[in-house]
């Protein structure tokens, strides 16, 4: 789990990231870009959900209030106070991840993964009824708009750089700062002492404690970077769209599509919820033209996923892995696997 | 003054209640520095209840804990282990998904800075209990017997001045018992403060230095492995039983 990736492995990824930077110089199909942009979006987010699920192990099903807030957070203070978004973005990662303190709190006095379950739910619930609730500053669900885009920029020899809904490729490479930025920041964590102490705290917290490893401290280390991330997508995602209501940012549907995009990809794996994403993101909008019935088809893929791939799509790439020299730490096996073991 | 600089772990007037069920009730003893002590006693006497007790993972409703003269007693499990109290479980609890070497490199985590200084700190202690072999095997492919030794390292790679052993021998098969016992035997032999939990009677008699023996909760007897083997108590509720 901690062994560095092989040179073949290395350039795998390499080859990914450098496809994936150079697409929009070469590909210039809007809707195309704007499928990419959420996949790398929703993809971040999966991540940040299975560092704190899938590594430390904390069932949360109420990570969708980070990025409702973070949303939120950013479009009011920008608008209101005519602050610039790209101060409101961190703001609201730095908001989301005290949040994500204030949630761990209750988190961190609980053992039983359904009452963990339970109470970050309700956390997501009462931030989107609050949001409802005071419509006078969010309009509640008639969905706030007006919300400022990022300011423009002038790069010497690149020329004017414009974030407007037809000018796609700044949102681009910023979403894919985010995303490349999460996904670094997730694997250097997990393959850092951090990353052994969670897992060990997921597999065994009596004997994580019992050698001394302090659970409050990783536990709350765990949710608010996990916060912090998710809030900062949400703020993108807010300046983006340009128009929020609590059910599209804070709607229940998000969080399960969100576990969805994980359970799919491959759970407590470093890849698997990036491959979920682009899978589920894209695959979604490829099946549009049958309008209802790809949500049944999307339904059918979980439940065959689950139910014969149990550790997801990752398993595909981990059958490469030797080869790949990808190994464990690509796939490294769900905690479903340590319960049967056990 | 000597007595008292040799005394590791003292304990006074300790219970624990779980709603009307009083499972330890004011037990006092105390272990002195490289002592074997040993916790004798029939099912739900609170032998594990009073190790949880010993190593935080339960807070008395009475009574003190003092580990090298300090106060422990609302100390949690984590910052004993820091102070040097070591604990290995009853049913085995390893790090599943992790390898051998990696479950024992999570014990040297709170020493060690880098991943590279605690797989060097590990090293030694899979060594120690024979799974050199098994370095690189994830925990949950091995035996009973070999979790057993794994829990051993963990609790030896935390750097333990005293170690606390809940049935090293309980659940293992046959063949793999000697190699445990010789396993405590050592570490004792190297000076190690122990207390041990054990089923096994003529093991908790041959390795320890000095005995208690607890029936529901309350302390019977205390002395040397003979003694308690001659207490009518002793003979009564557990060799009674035993050669019934």
């Amino acid at each position: 789990m901690f062994a560095p990736l092989a040179p073949q492995g290395r350039a795998a990824v390499a080859l990914l990231v450098a496809v994936l930077l150079i697409l929009p110089l070469v590909w210039h199909d809007t809707y195309a870009l704007h499928l990419i942009i959420l996949s790398m979006i929703f993809g971040a987010f999966a991540v940040a959900w299975n560092f704190t699920t899938g590594y430390a192990g904390l069932k949360t099903f109420g990570h969708h209030a980070f990025f409702g807030i973070g949303a939120y957070f950013s479009a009011l203070i920008s608008k209101n106070l005519e602050i610039s978004p790209w101060l409101t973005t961190p703001a609201a990662g730095l908001v989301a991840a005290a949040a994500g303190l204030v949630v761990a709190l209750p988190v961190l006095r609980i053992r039983s993964v359904p009452h963990v379950a339970m109470v970050t739910l309700g956390f997501a619930e009462i931030v989107r009824v609050l949001l409802t609730v005071f419509r006078e500053t969010t309009r509640g669900e008639m969905g706030l708009w007006g919300i400022p885009a990022y300011d423009g920029f002038t790069i010497p020899g690149l020329g004017e750089i414009a974030f407007n809904a037809a000018e796609k490729v700044p949102y681009y490479y910023l979403a894919a700062f985010l995303f490349l930025g999460s996904v670094y920041a997730v694997v250097r964590m997990v393959k850092s002492p951090i990353g052994l102490a969670l897992v060990a705290i997921r597999d065994s917290q009596d004997a994580a404690e019992s050698l001394g490893i302090s659970l409050t401290r990783y536990k709350l280390l765990a949710f608010s970077t996990s916060a912090f991330m998710v809030g900062l997508l949400g703020a993108f995602y807010a300046h983006y769209i340009l128009l929020l209501t609590p059910s599209s940012v804070l709607g229940l549907d998000l969080m399960i599509y969100i576990i969805g995009i994980t359970l799919i990809g491959g759970v407590g794996t470093l890849f698997g919820p990036i491959i979920g994403a682009f899978v589920l993101t894209i695959g979604i909008e490829a099946m549009r033209g049958i309008g209802e019935y790809r949500m049944l088809i999307y339904g059918a893929l979980i439940i065959v996923v689950v139910m014969f791939m149990p550790r997801g799509l990752v398993a595909l790439l981990d059958r490469l892995g030797p080869r790949m020299g990808f190994g464990r730490g690509v796939a490294l096996a769900t905690s479903d696997d340590a319960a049967k073991a056990g | 003054m000597t007595a008292e600089r040799d005394e590791i772990l003292r304990v006074e007037g300790l219970g624990i209640r779980f709603g009307g069920l009083v499972a330890v009730n004011d037990v006092a003893f105390t272990v002195r520095r490289g002592e074997v002590f040993g916790l004798l006693g029939p099912n739900g006497a609170g032998k594990t209840t009073l190790f949880n007790l010993i190593a935080g993972a339960l807070r008395p409703t009475s009574g003190r804990i003092w580990f090298e003269g300090r106060d422990v007693t609302r100390l949690g499990p984590d910052r004993r282990s820091r102070r040097g109290i070591a604990r290995t479980f009853q049913i085995t609890q390893p790090f599943a998904e992790l390898t051998v070497e990696e479950n024992v490199m999570a014990a040297a985590l709170v020493r060690h800075r880098s991943l590279a200084e605690m797989r060097a700190a590990a090293g030694p202690f899979v060594e120690m209990v024979g799974l050199a072999h098994k370095r690189h095997a994830l925990a949950k492919e091995l035996s009973t017997g070999q979790r057993k030794r794994l829990e051993l390292a963990r609790a030896m790679a935390t750097g333990p001045r005293l170690l606390l052993l809940d049935e090293v021998t309980g659940g293992v098969d046959q063949a793999s018992i000697p190699g445990l016992i010789d396993l405590v035997a050592r570490l004792r032999a190297e000076g190690m403060t122990l207390i041990l939990v054990e089923h096994n009677m003529r093991v908790i008699m041959r390795l320890s230095d000095r005995m208690m023996f607890l029936n529901r909760g309350e302390k019977l007897a205390e002395g040397p492995p003979d003694a308690i083997a001659a207490h009518p108590d002793v003979v009564g509720l557990y060799l009674g039983a035993a050669h019934a």
